[in-house]
């Protein structure tokens, strides 16, 4: 139990609001590019989109962490 | 350009990850047999071959490529952004510094508290905990080393990258503990994720049929990115930390 434990941690890592982050940031792009329209803007952009929101679910992890250490528990 | 990012992305994670792994293989051996600590990490590395061998072409060859990329860079994104979190704490001081040497002294101890079997009985504590160490850092080896060489030419780069570090591990081994304490492994990390996390986003978006300015040479833009958003949040933290109330 505790190997499957640890296995998690090493492929999810050790907080659940990065995973959710990343998902949520992959399938918003896979979103966009389905109602991509005839001017191609997510061929040129996209990728700076997906680097936002990238950058946004690793503040938001950050930010979990923050909150944790306010609560008086330290990573 | 992407080849020697890809080599110096799994060189540099493939050896951090290992150094771990040796750091567990080298409380073993020195607190109980160093023969039974190398026969639980040559399991484990008989485990992670066969691994390799059936991830990388099942993934290759079952996978189209979009869909492929996508997969690869979500899974690079989730390691990346994992050690840059953590990179970014540390660097805030909101977190201990990462230190191999000290995963070694704790595991030393720990292992202290255990029996020793009579001489010539195998030592299975040891071997056990010996190959669980190498096995479950080995896994994030294996799946970062299939992710950067799924690319098309990227496998070359990935494992010369991969089996450079492996050798420069081993040596680190063969001259014993005291380099683990000189490496600055905290900063390491988190150049590791920077690199995995700019892989991430360019590998992902390329699946989703993106055309980055520039080409491959967009990853070094993607990676200044990085480095300048995860700085930023370096700063922020510190100086929350400063205005917290101890």
């Amino acid at each position: 139990m505790s190997t499957l434990r640890q296995l998690r941690k090493l492929i999810l890592g050790e907080t659940w609001s990065l995973p959710l982050g990343v998902a949520v940031a992959l399938a918003v792009a896979g979103i966009l590019r389905a109602v991509d329209g005839h001017d191609h803007w997510w061929h040129r952009g996209g990728g700076f989109l997906l680097l936002a929101f990238v950058a946004l679910a690793l503040t938001a992890s950050l930010g979990s962490a923050l909150r944790l250490r306010r609560g008086g528990r330290r990573e | 350009m992407a080849f020697v990012l890809t080599l110096i992305g799994a060189l540099l994670a493939c050896g951090l990850e290992m150094l771990e792994a040796l750091a567990i293989v080298l409380a073993v051996g020195i607190t109980r047999r160093f023969r039974d600590a190398l026969i639980g990490a040559a399991g484990a590395a008989l485990a992670l071959a066969a691994l390799a061998v059936v991830l990388g072409p099942v993934l290759i060859s079952r996978v189209p490529l979009a869909p492929l990329r996508i997969l690869i860079g979500g899974f690079l994104l989730l390691f990346g952004l994992e050690w840059l979190r953590k990179g970014v704490l540390r660097l805030a001081h909101l977190r201990s510094p990462s230190s191999s040497f000290k995963e070694f002294v704790e595991e030393q101890e720990e292992l202290e508290s255990l029996a020793l079997p009579p001489a010539g009985q195998p030592d299975w504590a040891g071997r056990t905990i010996a190959f669980k160490g190498v096995l479950l850092e080995g896994v994030e080896v294996i799946l970062i080393v299939t992710a950067l060489g799924a690319r098309p030419g990227g496998l070359a780069p990935a494992l010369i990258g991969g089996s450079a570090a492996i050798l420069l591990v081993a040596a680190i081994g063969v001259l014993l503990h005291q380099p683990l304490a000189r490496l600055p492994e905290t900063h390491l990390k988190y150049m590791v994720g920077v690199v995995l996390s700019s892989f991430g986003v360019f590998f992902a978006s390329e699946g989703f049929g993106v055309h980055w300015p520039l080409g491959d040479a967009a990853l070094l833009y993607i990676a200044a990115a990085f480095l300048a958003i995860s700085q930023l949040q370096v700063r922020l933290l510190a100086r929350e930390r400063e205005l917290a109330p101890a």
